[in-house]
């Protein structure tokens, strides 16, 4: 077994928040890269600001605020579980929310750049053939994005394999739960003879990394030569 | 089909205010470059919102500023042959020609097999659009926007991004698309060669206004429109019908209101209607007919006006019977017969000179 | 392609997903960080299923506590931050023992040949030779106010307070020091007897500082599995680890 059933524990978690956050951000990430590629409206410069914030902002000042918006007293988390049950402090759905905030500017940058770049004469044609808005966006921009909407996907889930002060401000450190790999690996730093085990997890991160920069790096091409038509 | 079109839209520095009507069958808009003629194409698309105006496709307003009537452009139903060709490049040439049948509801009335065998698309279908040759694009285009089943066809220039053979490969298939598909079309040109072989009506634009919307031969004999038809181009169009063909000697009378002209190698059959261009420089005038000249054409006319010389040259407009004629003869020769309106002339024109381009096929 | 790799992805997360044991239905254990070997070690002899324990400062977890983390079991490293909770009423009335007692000790690296006895006035700064003393956060974290507390009653504190390296965690400073980043650190004696990478240099008189006092408590909406737990810890399996260990199992 190359690794441990610990080992393995933390691995799943880890991927198992890191797609959950990238598939949850993924419609919202769109719909943002469509409005500020497309979309003329006062207050746009602000929009995009507050979408870039956590690029520029400390991971633990989006942690603290997720914490205060919402943890079981924060202003939405104690709506929210009373209602809905939907509980995101100390669980790996906050991990996962978190995770999936800290990508969300990488995605829509690389979204809002492709959609930007889609020759809008092709949708004039689609809709001089009859299709209206909608099925000009399905049938002709969406497959001409798609090499750069799984380009925003795949930078936004390698930042969530590494995302570590959002999620330890907001769900701490609890094994099984919310321990992915860069928890622990911190918490690893601190026993006594954890170095060992501690680099082992730091390669498997790299592994991690690499795999899905490869992975995505093969897709990206495949799709950017079908939509050119190869 | 009648198509209603006034349009007036400020486009940066240049201000287009554009009226005209048509009734069918392939209509040109014609003018240099920038006279805003895909502009008008755009209006009536849909892909340009003017600020006035009013555009009516068979009494039905597609446009209509005064009653705030705007049709989006995925419902007006009208198909647009781009200069590029715009296919869309992640999909086949099979699947770009079907794109718009998804939204049509009911069967489009001209058949995918006859486009295919009409466009000669049969060996392209498996494609991709960046396989394709920039004539092989073209006719994928004619046959994406046919498929949609238009009630009007507008075409931008289609020819302008192809090489000479190319063009008359595209020319040839627009003229079957003219003959054999009953949908009108609105086409854009700058070639006026183009527009004599392709159109029934020709609508002259400059500077972003229509200066006259009217048939092709009417246009092509008036004067005040010369500047913008083009000098060299100048001479009449006549639409004549072939009479007889002289097949040992080669040649074909072709009958026409105000006489009759013999042509050689006419590829047509007697009866069979045929376009013909005259150039104003292969008429020549006198004022007595001649005899024992080669010239087998030789018209009774009469002097309708004498244009503005322009160096040593001067065009006489000239009527034979009611079909209009223009003759290119020095300033000397003008005052040495005493050319004037009202003065009964000869037109002699070459035979040789209506060779086969001149000879459009209807 | 792309639908077929989309699918094995799906597929490999639901499985990942299901697999991994969810902490929800594990008892969840908050503990100091200090006690991390020593209840490792204990609860491995505990029958399956065996709870979830996150270890951290006592300040941060009494913290995550009061904003609602599903900890069932909380060991705090003194009293101060049980207290706390306590207040809040956050801990299940009559569950509070104390569980154990430690020593505070004076640590070097390993290698280093630091001889400092410790006594009213040592020459502190002077054996740090510029470099930082490492320890808890001297305000927050329990270990850091015990050092903060002997090192007063000492005299030495406002001379080095400048020169402090405060961490999150005991376990922390421990680390720095068996890094050598920092040349001496104050810990618990239980910890630097797990870490081979420092040497004691000294122990600290336990008259020097408030008495190191463990305090285990259930915290209010504590799954049941938990009081089997507690009860555990408090058994003699239990304290023969902590003995083991260097921990002073108290009644």
């Amino acid at each position: 077994m190359l690794l441990s059933a610990s080992e393995i524990e933390v691995l799943g978690l880890s991927l198992k928040v890191a797609f959950t956050g990238v598939v949850a951000s993924l419609p919202v990430a769109l719909a943002l890269a469509y409005l500020l590629a497309r979309v003329d409206f006062p207050g746009k410069i602000l929009l995009d600001g507050i979408v870039h914030l956590p690029l520029v902002l400390p991971p633990v000042v989006i942690g603290y605020l997720l914490l205060v918006a919402l943890g079981r007293n924060g202003l939405l988390g104690a709506w929210l579980a009373e209602h809905l049950g939907i509980v995101f402090a100390f669980r790996w759905t906050g991990a996962a929310l978190a995770a999936s905030v800290m990508g969300l500017p990488l995605a829509v940058r690389a979204m809002r750049q492709a959609i930007e770049s889609v020759d809008r004469r092709l949708e004039a044609a689609a809709s001089t053939l009859g299709a209206p808005p909608l099925a000009v966006f399905a049938s002709v921009t969406l497959p001409l994005i798609l090499p750069g909407v799984l380009n925003g996907m795949l930078l936004s889930f390698a930042r969530s394999l590494g995302e570590f002060g959002a999620t330890i401000t907001f769900v701490s450190n609890i094994p099984g739960e919310t321990q992915t790999l860069p928890l622990a690996i911190y918490s690893l730093t601190q026993v006594p003879g954890g170095d060992a085990q501690a680099m082992r997890l730091c390669l498997l991160s790299i592994v991690l990394s690499l795999s899905a920069l490869v992975v995505s790096e093969i897709m990206l091409r495949r799709a950017r030569r079908r939509a050119h038509g190869a | 089909m009648k198509l209603e079109v006034s349009v007036g839209k400020a486009l940066g520095a240049f201000a287009l205010e554009a009226a005209f009507a048509s009734d069918g069958g392939v209509t040109a808009l014609f003018g240099r470059s920038g006279s805003g003629k895909t502009s008008v194409l755009n209006a009536i698309a849909g892909l340009l919102r003017p600020d006035r105006g009013r555009i009516a496709l068979d009494g039905e307003a597609l446009f209509d500023a005064a009653a705030g009537v705007d049709v989006a452009v995925h419902r007006r139903r009208i198909g647009y042959v781009f200069q590029e060709g715009r296919l869309l490049p992640h999909i086949t040439v099979r699947q770009n020609l079907l794109y718009g049948r998804r939204f049509l509801h009911g069967a489009g009335a001209v058949p995918l097999d006859k486009v295919i065998e009409l466009l000669g698309l049969a060996r392209l279908l498996e494609r991709r659009p960046h396989d394709l040759s920039g004539g092989e694009k073209q006719r994928v285009a004619i046959g994406r926007a046919l498929l949609a089943d238009p009630r009007l066809l507008l075409m931008d220039e289609p020819l302008a991004a192809l090489d000479a053979p190319r063009k008359s490969e595209i020319l040839y298939y627009v003229e079957r698309l003219r003959d054999e598909v009953r949908v009108p079309i609105v086409y854009v040109s700058h070639s006026l060669d183009e527009v004599v072989r392709l159109a029934d009506t020709i609508v002259v634009m400059s500077d972003g206004r229509a200066l006259y919307a009217g048939p092709v031969p009417e246009a092509m004999a008036r004067m005040e429109l010369r500047p913008y038809l083009g000098r060299f181009e100048g001479g009449a169009v006549i639409d004549a019908r072939v009479g007889e063909q002289d097949l040992e000697m080669g040649l074909a009378r072709l009958d026409f209101p105000g006489g009759a002209l013999l042509a050689p190698d006419v590829d047509a059959l007697p009866g069979e209607r045929v376009r013909v261009r005259i150039r104003a420089r292969d008429v020549s005038l006198a004022t007595v007919r001649p005899e024992a000249i080669s010239m087998l054409n030789v018209l009774a006319c009469r002097v309708v006006a004498v244009g503005e010389p322009a160096g040593a040259s001067v065009d006489v407009q000239i009527d034979a019977s009611g079909t209009a004629l223009i003759a290119r003869v020095t300033r000397k020769s003008v005052a040495a017969l005493g050319l004037a309106p009202g003065v009964p002339v000869y037109a002699l024109i070459k035979s040789v000179a209506i060779d086969r381009r001149s000879v459009g096929y209807a | 392609m792309s639908a077929r790799l989309a699918t094995l992805a799906a597929a490999l997360f639901l499985a990942l997903g299901a697999g991994a044991a969810r902490a929800q239905d594990r008892l969840v254990v908050f503990a100091a960080a200090s006690l991390r070997n020593a209840l490792d070690e204990a609860a491995a002899g505990y029958p399956d299923p065996r709870p979830v324990i996150s270890y951290a400062g006592s300040s941060s977890l009494a913290k995550q506590i009061e904003r609602g983390a599903p900890a069932s079991l909380f060991i705090s490293a003194d009293r101060d931050w049980m207290d706390y909770l306590q207040k809040l009423g956050l801990l299940v009335p009559g569950t509070r023992h104390d569980l154990l007692g430690n020593r505070l000790v004076l640590i070097a690296p390993r290698d280093s040949k630091i001889e400092l006895p410790i006594r009213p006035g040592m020459p502190l700064l002077r054996a740090l030779g510029g470099g930082r003393l490492a320890l808890g956060d001297p305000y927050h974290v329990p270990a850091g106010m015990y050092a903060r507390a002997a090192l007063e009653s000492l005299g030495v504190w406002s001379s080095v307070k400048a020169h402090v390296a405060a961490t999150e965690n005991v376990r922390i400073a421990l680390a720095l020091v068996a890094r050598n980043e920092a040349p001496l650190g104050v810990v618990y004696e239980t910890d630097a007897r797990v870490e081979p990478g420092v040497r004691i240099v000294g122990r600290f008189p336990a008259s020097t500082h408030p008495p190191i006092v463990y305090p285990m408590a259930l915290v209010k909406g504590a799954a049941p599995a938990a009081r089997d737990f507690e009860a555990y810890l408090r058994g003699e399996r239990a304290r023969a680890v902590f003995r083991k260990y260097g921990f002073t199992p108290l009644n």
